[in-house]
């Protein structure tokens, strides 16, 4: 058996799996209380249910996203080493920054070493501001951690926890680095004390199997290494209503999965049960970072948005004032038009014709059921200018090589897979519009925490190998080689491959799960008219998935 | 603090990494990967009001409206070619739908060496990215006056021959001294055909020309020169190969130097044309030009060892280009300059030899263009290559009088009644285009 547990911005779920499929769920509002609420959803999830049988339990939260979005952050002091380029100032956060000597180029030769003396003073900088949290991140650290690990070596001493920014991508992004260090150490005290938490929690429930954090790449790792690694575990909202669309419908072909909640929309595009990632990472809140990401996009459109008339024409959301008046609220939404029609059997009947029939006046349109057809067809047009929007944005992502440009293929969704609160009620009319056949899976209204349950992990690393210089990095692992002349591409290929099980293991991943390379480019150097060496750029990972025992899902 | 664009600018970056002229070549797969690796590290495309676009392919026709490619467009271009010039025109879409108010199309290969008349690659080039951008522009825009500034290390003798005898677009081109470097044209004495003297203006600047010299030459000579002349858009073809660590060139100019010289310029696109140190001057010097262009502060763009290796420029220099600056005001900006007269409708010849250094073709041009007070003037050029083609290219200006339509008929029926191997009309005042 596993289990699934989605804490989402209203509402927590959670599902018990087993051979035979989904054996319990269970759902209740998300409070402040985020631990509370894991464990009232647990409590009802459990009934009936031999916890010593677990063999899996998943959570993805929103434990880092509220903590940035409400200031939780701990104090944390940034040492940044830059080298020219954009004044650095631009990237400060946190209360404490400070530009420290060492530059690496672009290849990570050193232009100046780090200053000892500089750092043990501002070191001490820190300290008499009371701060024990550290990041560390240089320009170009994943060409060569040296740097920041010559900082950290003279500054471990003195701090709680720190974070050296080349550990959690090779993608070049200085400023992305620096906010994704720093939110890293921000939230170490708060993950550390979640993670001990759950564990109490669990162990009090006599749930004693592995335990795993969902990201937002659709991906897991285990809930202990979550400590050291708390911004992974970001933003996994949208990963795990896509991950439980592709576990419980497959998403063959090119899907296009819409998530339909109370407030929001969210989209994301799946090729043949694959999830499109993001070319660099999530935001969380107001910060770029380096986290991989599944591609989503959120609009602010949903069951419960506000309708409002305006010259004559109907405009749903972004806003969403209360509930549905058939729920009590004050302004009319696609909701009320739902239970006017008949579609939902919740709420009050006669407060959602009341609802129709004021749109209607605003609208010069006497019968009811004319108007709340409007709305839902008005809701389903909205959606698909926006998701055709976002299609386009995807087919417009710049591409680098002449192959890509001419063989590359337009990504063109050929159905549609929707899940979320109103889904069924809804998926016609999207249909309609769309002009693209639909699939409402089972268990659509609960695939969040389906999702987070079956994830598998996934990793990543990159290896930098340039022969000129002699030396091969693989910044995720903080391994470094030197390497002669003669050095080959499968050589380079099989150092990834090697580092990529390791830190697989370390996350917990399964034995045999399928390795992918996401980036193979091969560069001669040339200089002078002469080849003096070649330039390896490879990246390998285990992309998301579910876990094949999980396929009797659908 | 967030980074915000003062001026929001498009970047449309293709670095062809799997595209070289030869495998040791200088014009090869790896030219922008250090460039692509600073772009990104710096996180320049996260910066709010820089947007980034995907380039796409030109196409034959949009060739057309510049080149007579000899024998056909597909014996001369390959997909890299088409992809360079189509980001040109990614950038020009971008600017003229006031997407953005500048744009810089950061792509390779090449193009301001190739001419008129296309045979071959000459000097990295085999068509003029900036040219067929140009055309496009007034094609699709109905722009008509344009200024290209060429800021590459070499003359760019290909822009200056497309445009020779159109009195609508300014060419300025800075470069070394053409008696110290590829191709050796661009002197002074170079200013335009008979229809449009005048509107070609060469600046050959002496080897070891620093920050100083340059950022001398925009003010006191480039920047008068645009005013008077009061060009729709600007247009920078923004070579690198000024750079103090270029390995086939001998100027002093710097990264700073480059992103001042464009904070200067404000071109509305830029367009990249040589430069060849890709580790130790293309990275910064393109982070300096997106930075410029954008309206950021790059006041801490700079090599890594700017300091220990930048060195002023010499005195003897600095006379040398106020010298020189004296001069082309004198004739360009300060009447100066004496127009041959020619009588209203006078057929006025010019023989050339051409070399295509990368592919090794001798060509050898007869050109003939009508004197015309009344518009551009028809053009007729016979050409024959070592290749062992021999064509005759007509081409009928935007606006053409009847006249010069009529003359430039005839040469192209006189030429069917002779062995020519092939005959071209570029009627750009219908937009048609015939091989025969
Ligand atoms: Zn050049
Ligand atoms: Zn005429």
């Amino acid at each position: 058996m596993i289990l699934g547990l989605d804490v989402g911005g209203t509402r927590t779920d959670a599902v018990v799996i087993s051979e035979k499929g989904v054996v319990s769920l269970s759902k209740t509002p998300t409070t402040e209380d985020l631990l509370g609420t894991i464990e009232n959803v647990l409590r009802e999830a459990l009934v009936g249910i031999d916890p010593t049988q677990m063999e899996r339990a998943v959570f993805s939260t929103t434990l880092a996203t509220n903590a940035v979005v409400q200031d939780r952050l701990e104090p944390t002091g940034v040492f940044v080493m830059a080298g020219p380029g954009i004044d650095p100032l631009a990237f400060e956060v946190g209360p404490s920054y400070h530009l420290i000597e060492g530059i690496l180029d672009h290849q990570g030769f050193e232009v100046r070493p780090v200053n000892r003396r500089e750092v043990e003073e501002k070191i001490r900088v820190l300290k008499a501001q009371g701060i024990d949290l550290l990041a560390v991140v240089g320009k170009f650290s994943p060409r060569n951690p040296e740097h920041e690990q010559t900082v950290y070596e003279i500054s471990k001493g003195s701090f709680g926890y720190i974070t050296l920014g080349h550990r959690f991508s090779g993608v070049l992004n200085f400023p992305r680095r620096i906010a994704t260090a720093y939110l890293n150490s921000a939230l170490y005290p708060v993950q550390k004390r979640f993670v001990e938490s759950l564990e109490r929690i669990l162990t009090s429930k006599n749930i004693h199997c592995a335990k795993f954090l969902l990201k937002p790449d659709g991906g897991t790792y285990k809930l202990e290494r979550s400590v050291d690694l708390g911004v992974a575990a970001a933003q996994s909202g949208p990963a795990a209503s896509v991950m439980g669309a592709i576990c419980l419908d497959g998403c063959k072909g090119t899907s296009l999965v819409m998530d339909i909640g109370g407030t929001t929309t969210d989209m994301a595009v799946v090729v043949d049960g694959t999830p499109l990632l993001t070319p660099i990472g999530a935001q969380i809140g107001p910060y770029k970072t380096l986290i991989r990401s599944l591609l989503s996009r959120s609009v602010g459109i949903g069951g419960d948005s506000s309708i409002v008339v305006e010259g004559g024409l109907m405009r749903i959301g972004p806003t969403r004032h209360g509930p549905p008046m058939a729920f009590g609220g004050q302004y009319p939404t696609p909701t009320d038009a739902m239970v006017a029609l008949g579609l939902l059997n919740e709420g009050n009947a006669s407060k959602a014709h009341i609802a129709m029939k004021r749109l209607g006046e605003a609208l010069g349109i006497a019968d009811i059921r004319e108007v709340s057809l409007r709305v839902l067809k008005t809701m389903a047009g909205l959606i698909k200018t926006y998701a055709l929007q976002f299609i386009e944005e995807i087919n417009s992502r710049p591409v680098y090589t002449i192959h890509e440009v001419l063989y590359e293929k337009r990504l063109e969704p050929d159905s549609l897979v929707i899940i979320g609160g109103p889904a069924a009620q809804l998926a016609v009319y999207l249909s309609e519009v769309f002009g693209l056949p639909y699939r409402v899976p089972k268990l659509a209204d609960v695939a969040n925490a389906v999702g987070a349950a079956v994830s598998k992990v996934t990793a990543e690393v990159s290896v930098y190998a340039d022969t000129q210089k002699g030396a091969l990095v693989i910044p995720e692992l903080e391994y470094q080689e030197r390497i002669p002349y003669t050095f080959r591409e499968e050589e380079a290929l099989e150092k990834g491959r090697e580092a990529l099980l390791r830190l697989a293991a370390y996350l917990g991943a399964e034995e045999g799960q399928e390795i992918q390379i996401t980036e193979r480019q091969i560069f001669n150097m040339v200089r002078g008219f002469y080849r003096t060496g070649q330039n390896m750029r490879i990246k390998l990972g285990l992309k998301p998935g579910i876990l094949s025992s999980m396929e009797v899902l659908r | 603090m967030k980074l915000k664009a003062k001026r929001r600018m498009g970047l449309v970056f293709f670095p062809a990494f799997d595209w070289a002229i030869s495998p040791t070549h200088p014009e090869r797969e790896e030219r922008l990967l250090y460039t692509q690796d600073q772009v990104m590290e710096e996180g320049l495309l996260d910066v709010d009001g820089i947007v980034e676009y995907k380039v796409r392919p030109a196409t034959y026709e949009d060739i057309r409206r510049v080149h007579f490619c000899v024998p056909d467009e597909s014996s001369v271009t390959t997909e890299s070619h088409l992809i360079s010039a189509g980001g040109c025109l990614v950038a020009a879409d971008a600017v003229l739908k006031k997407e953005v108010e500048s744009a810089f199309a950061l792509v390779r290969p090449p193009g301001h060496h190739s001419m008129r008349v296309v045979h071959g690659n000459r000097g990295f080039c085999n068509i003029n990215i900036e040219a067929i951008m140009v055309e496009y522009i007034r094609r699709v825009y109905g722009i008509k006056r344009l200024a290209i500034v060429d800021t590459d290390c070499h003359h760019g003798d290909g822009t200056q021959d497309i445009y020779w005898h159109d009195p609508d677009v300014l060419f300025i081109s800075l470069h070394q001294d053409g008696r110290t470097l590829y191709p050796g044209s661009g002197f002074v004495e170079e200013a335009g055909g008979p229809n449009a003297y005048g509107s070609t203006v060469n600046i050959p600047l002496p080897p070891r020309t620093g920050e100083e010299g340059f950022l001398y030459v925009m003010e006191e000579l480039v920047l008068p020169l645009l005013e008077r002349f009061e060009p729709e858009l600007i247009i920078n073809s923004a070579g690198q190969d000024n750079h103090y660590k270029d390995p086939i060139t001998n100027m002093n100019f710097s990264a700073r130097g480059y992103a001042k010289l464009s904070s200067i310029l404000k071109p509305h696109i830029a367009v990249l044309e040589g430069g060849y140190s890709v580790e130790d001057a293309l990275p910064y010097v393109n982070l300096g030009i997106i930075m410029a262009m954008a309206g950021l502060d790059f006041q801490y763009v700079a090599e890594p060892n700017y300091k220990e290796e930048y060195k002023p420029q010499s005195l003897d220099v600095t006379n040398y280009i106020k010298e020189l600056v004296k001069g082309l005001r004198y004739r360009f900006l300060e009447g100066g300059l004496k127009k041959r007269t020619y009588k209203d409708g006078e057929i006025i010849t010019r023989a050339r030899n051409i070399y295509y250094d990368t592919d090794g073709i001798h060509e050898r041009q007869l050109e003939r263009i009508r004197f015309c007070q009344s518009c551009k003037g028809a053009i007729s050029i016979d050409s024959s290559s070592s290749l062992g083609q021999h064509v005759l290219c007509v081409h009928i200006p935007k606006d053409a009088c009847n006249r010069c339509r009529e003359t430039a008929m005839d040469w192209f029926h006189e030429g069917k009644r002779r062995s020519y191997t092939h005959l071209y009309l570029q009627d750009r005042d219908q937009d048609l285009y015939l091989s025969v």
